[in-house]
């Protein structure tokens, strides 16, 4: 079992959120860390492929992390009231409780 | 510039705001203000400051904000005294914010050197209420309900006018439109105080998920001066690509049962947000405001149910720091008062191509009025009647788009405080700083250049123009000294005085020293102005040593030259025992300028009309020659030089015979008189300046540059050089 982190790219913005899906899906089942010290931006569209594959994990009782974020990767969280993602995996809420 | 440096940089535009918000604010409490709005402003403002960095991460500004707020609120909220120490303490306090906020401002991290010590002060000084839960230890469980009051003040709670509940769900369209969400709600987020919360709940399970279909929905509460026409327009891109709701928050009816519950939040926030360390409790909070009241007033929070704690991963402090919801009540309410006074932020570069356009349209008027007089029109036709209302109106919008321009010397005045109490500190003497005509108006161009040498003038004044405590005691004097910073308005100019109650200038120091540095002398006779002016003198510094404060290198003639190069005037007075006062005079604005337009041998000059005190007609008697081309004219019983403007230029080699030309009589800067030669005066207009030195270089003797009516170039004369080079002239002359 890999836990390679999955950096994230620098651009999370509407073209990025296909790639990140398919991504992810490849990871199911194992613990994930996303690497999110190089975004530089976040749209609305990679968020909610992240807050999906958060649940996912949770779902499936397997660790979901992410590492290092970077100061704007944060920020883009705040601004769409999503800092939750960043929550270590046993205090996050799924999103789709909501 | 990207879309995020362009907020950061807002931001710091804020920051300067905020920063002259509260030191205006504590100074005033040291005068006595016992206001609680004052207390609240200068919370808020460090609060806001907190705030914004926050979201940018900016940790030693946060670290130290979040301090001093804390010390802030304890004094908001009375347990506190606010006392002449606690006030030094906050003044400090507030030099040490700025000087982070300008740190962060160029990039830097760094903690600043008093950062740690002053924290230490601050806390000592709010005693326990600082809670050290950004740390995470702390939960809910020592959460206890505390009797409190609530401030029924109708006008600073009334629901319902401060802010808007957003609800925001955009379609897939809308991101395949290249738009996006994000920065639709960064938009919010730049004009007002936001909460998000964001709604997931159509979120699908990650299989069946489409990566380019939109399933999010958010629920934003924006406070603070928007309208919904400017929400609108956040949003009028993407109207029909989402589905948008904008109903004002609150309404009548939630003030009974909203109210305790808001004041409850407000409370529990009061006590530290950073507290909330289970998630679960707080999204708890969140729903059960939505379960109980959804139309309760949610204060203006950014990212409210979204409050976690730092220590885990300490970038997220950017959440923690979040303002709190009792503060921006308070500050919604302020902001409603202040909300007639609306302003908008404007790139000064437009501003500056408005004017000169304008400028541009000033000369072309010009240059068309005197077209229709070459064609020889009458006066009272049609046509130039038409222009004299053209004229009228173009003199309306040059002063209306200089108004734009103009600005209270304020910005420039309060940086003085904190100058004051540093110098007074370096240099052991008690200062008090008076400022008068804060208010007064003037272009920001003069504006910025005043900060250098009102800076030097203040640091002199403590360091030279004010005694020691024990010869002020000696001299029967309060051990504090004064020193007065004031601005007015006067005949069209702005006059700024820096005055000090000091021991005056020591003339006969001041002699000794301009004879030692052969400056002057040792037998000139000179009176008591003049030597005064001495100080003015370049290589003239009466600091027997090189002090850290005013002896820079640079003496008062850098000061009258940046003032000079302000086409201002700077003179002196002085009162031995008594102090000492400089006046300023500057014009108004930079741009235009009334001028009597004259011509020596064929060239057309123009003289500005604030010099001129009175034109005349020279009689042969009363023109004396003192041998070579010196000459001086008599009037009214007085000798005065005649200064032949032809030759001063290098028109002509020749005198011009005085009873052929006109004299004007000026006045330079400190007050010498002089009386200008030239061949006749055509007339009295208001000239657009062109920098000379901008488009061509500095000339000795021409101030800048101006374009006719007739389109020609005309120069701008430099009164006071022409003066004092031929004062020199005449020097050798006699």
């Amino acid at each position: 079992m890999s836990t390679d982190p999955l950096a994230l790219a620098e651009s999370l913005e509407m073209t990025a959120a296909a790639p990140l899906a398919k991504a992810l899906i490849g990871r199911r089942g194992q613990p994930l860390v996303l690497d999110a010290s190089d975004v530089r931006r976040l749209g609305g569209q990679c968020l909610q492929v992240l807050l999906s594959a958060q649940a996912a994990w949770a779902a499936d009782g397997a660790d979901f992390q992410v590492c290092s974020p970077s100061p704007e990767f944060l920020d883009g969280l705040a601004l769409m009231g999503a800092t939750r993602l960043c929550l270590p995996a046993e205090a996050s809420i799924s999103p789709v409780q909501d | 510039m990207d879309a995020l440096a362009a907020i950061r940089e807002t931001f710091f535009q804020e920051c300067e705001e905020q920063l002259a918000e509260l030191e205006s604010g504590l100074l005033a409490m040291e005068g006595g203000d016992q206001d609680p709005e004052t207390i609240n402003a200068v919370f808020r403002a460090v609060h806001s400051i907190k705030g914004g960095a926050g979201a940018f991460s900016l940790e030693a500004l946060i670290r130290f904000a979040h301090v001093f707020e804390t010390a802030l609120d304890e004094m908001r909220s009375g347990r506190l005294a606010v006392g002449a120490e606690v006030l030094k303490t906050m003044l400090r306090a507030a030099d040490v914010l700025a000087d982070l906020v300008r740190a962060a401002h160029s990039g830097s991290e760094d903690e600043h050197p008093s950062q740690a010590a002053l924290s230490e002060e601050l806390k000592a000084m709010s005693g326990g209420a600082h809670d050290e839960s950004e740390a995470g230890e702390d939960d809910w469980g020592d959460f206890e309900f505390k009797p409190m009051t609530v401030d029924m003040d109708p006008a600073a709670e009334a629901p319902g006018t401060s802010g808007f509940v957003i609800r925001f769900k955009p379609r897939a369209d809308l991101y395949a439109k290249a738009n996006e969400a994000a920065l639709l709600l960064r938009e919010l987020a730049r004009i007002g105080q936001v909460a998000v919360e964001l709604d997931a709940s159509g979120l699908p399970a990650l299989a069946d998920l489409d990566p380019e279909a939109a399933y999010l929905a958010w629920t934003v509460t924006l406070t603070g001066e928007a309208d919904e026409a400017a929400i609108r327009e956040v949003f009028e891109w993407v109207d029909g690509d989402c589905e948008l709701e904008i109903m004002p928050l609150g309404g009548s009816e939630s003030s009974a049962d909203g109210f305790d519950l808001a004041a409850l939040m407000a409370r529990v926030s009061d006590d530290g947000p950073a507290r909330v360390s289970d998630p679960a409790a707080d999204i708890d909070v969140g729903s059960l405001i939505a379960a109980l009241s959804p139309d309760a007033e949610v204060p203006a929070v950014a990212v409210a149910p979204e409050i976690v704690d730092a220590p885990a991963k300490p970038a997220l402090s950017v959440v923690s720091s979040a303002p709190e919801p009792a503060a921006d009540a308070q500050g919604a309410a302020h902001m409603r008062k202040t909300e007639a006074g609306a302003t908008i932020r404007v790139d000064l570069d437009r501003v500056d191509r408005l004017i000169d356009l304008v400028g541009e349209l000033v000369i072309n008027q010009a240059v068309l009025s005197q077209r229709v007089m070459e064609a020889g029109l009458a006066r009272a036709s049609a046509v130039a009647m038409g222009l004299d209302e053209l004229e009228q109106l173009t003199r309306e919008i040059q002063d209306s788009v200089m108004a734009i321009r103009a600005q209270p010397v304020k910005s420039v005045f309060q940086r003085m405080p904190r100058l004051v109490r540093e110098v007074a500190a370096m240099t052991g003497k008690p200062v008090r700083l008076v400022t008068e005509g804060e208010g007064t108006e003037v272009d920001k161009t003069v504006i910025e250049r005043l900060a250098d040498p009102l800076t030097h003038m203040i640091r002199n004044a403590i360091d030279h123009g004010l005694e020691s405590p024990e010869k002020r005691a000696a001299a029967g004097k309060p051990a504090e000294g004064v020193v007065r910073l004031a601005a007015f308005h006067r005949s069209g100019r702005i006059v700024i005085e820096v005055s000090d109650d000091g021991g005056g200038i020591n003339r006969e120091r001041v002699k000794g020293i301009a004879t030692e540095k052969g400056l002057i002398s040792a037998e000139a006779a000179l009176s008591d102005e003049e030597i005064d002016n001495l100080i003015f003198m370049p290589g003239f510094s009466t600091a027997a040593e090189v002090s850290d404060i005013s002896g820079r290198g640079v003496g008062m003639d850098v000061v009258r030259r940046s003032i000079q190069a302000l086409g201002g005037r700077i003179t002196i007075a002085s009162r031995p025992g008594q102090g000492s006062t400089f006046t300023m005079s500057l014009p108004l604005t930079l741009a235009v300028l009334d001028g009597m337009v004259v011509s020596a041998h064929g060239q057309t000059l123009v003289a500005p009309i604030t010099a001129i005190v009175e034109t005349l007609q020279p009689k042969a008697e009363d023109v004396h020659s003192l041998g070579g081309h010196a000459r001086v004219i008599s009037i009214r019983g007085g000798f005065v030089p005649l200064i032949d403007v032809g030759m001063a230029l290098g028109y002509r080699r020749e005198p011009l015979e005085a009873t052929q030309g006109v004299a004007l009589l000026i006045e330079s800067e400190g007050g010498a008189r002089a009386a200008l030669l030239v061949d006749a005066i055509q007339g009295q207009r208001q000239v657009v300046i062109k920098s000379l030195e901008a488009n061509y270089r500095q000339v000795p003797g021409v101030a800048a540059a101006t374009i006719l009516g007739d389109g020609r170039v005309a120069l701008i004369l430099d009164i006071d050089t022409i003066v004092s080079v031929s004062r020199g002239d005449m020097r050798k002359a006699s």
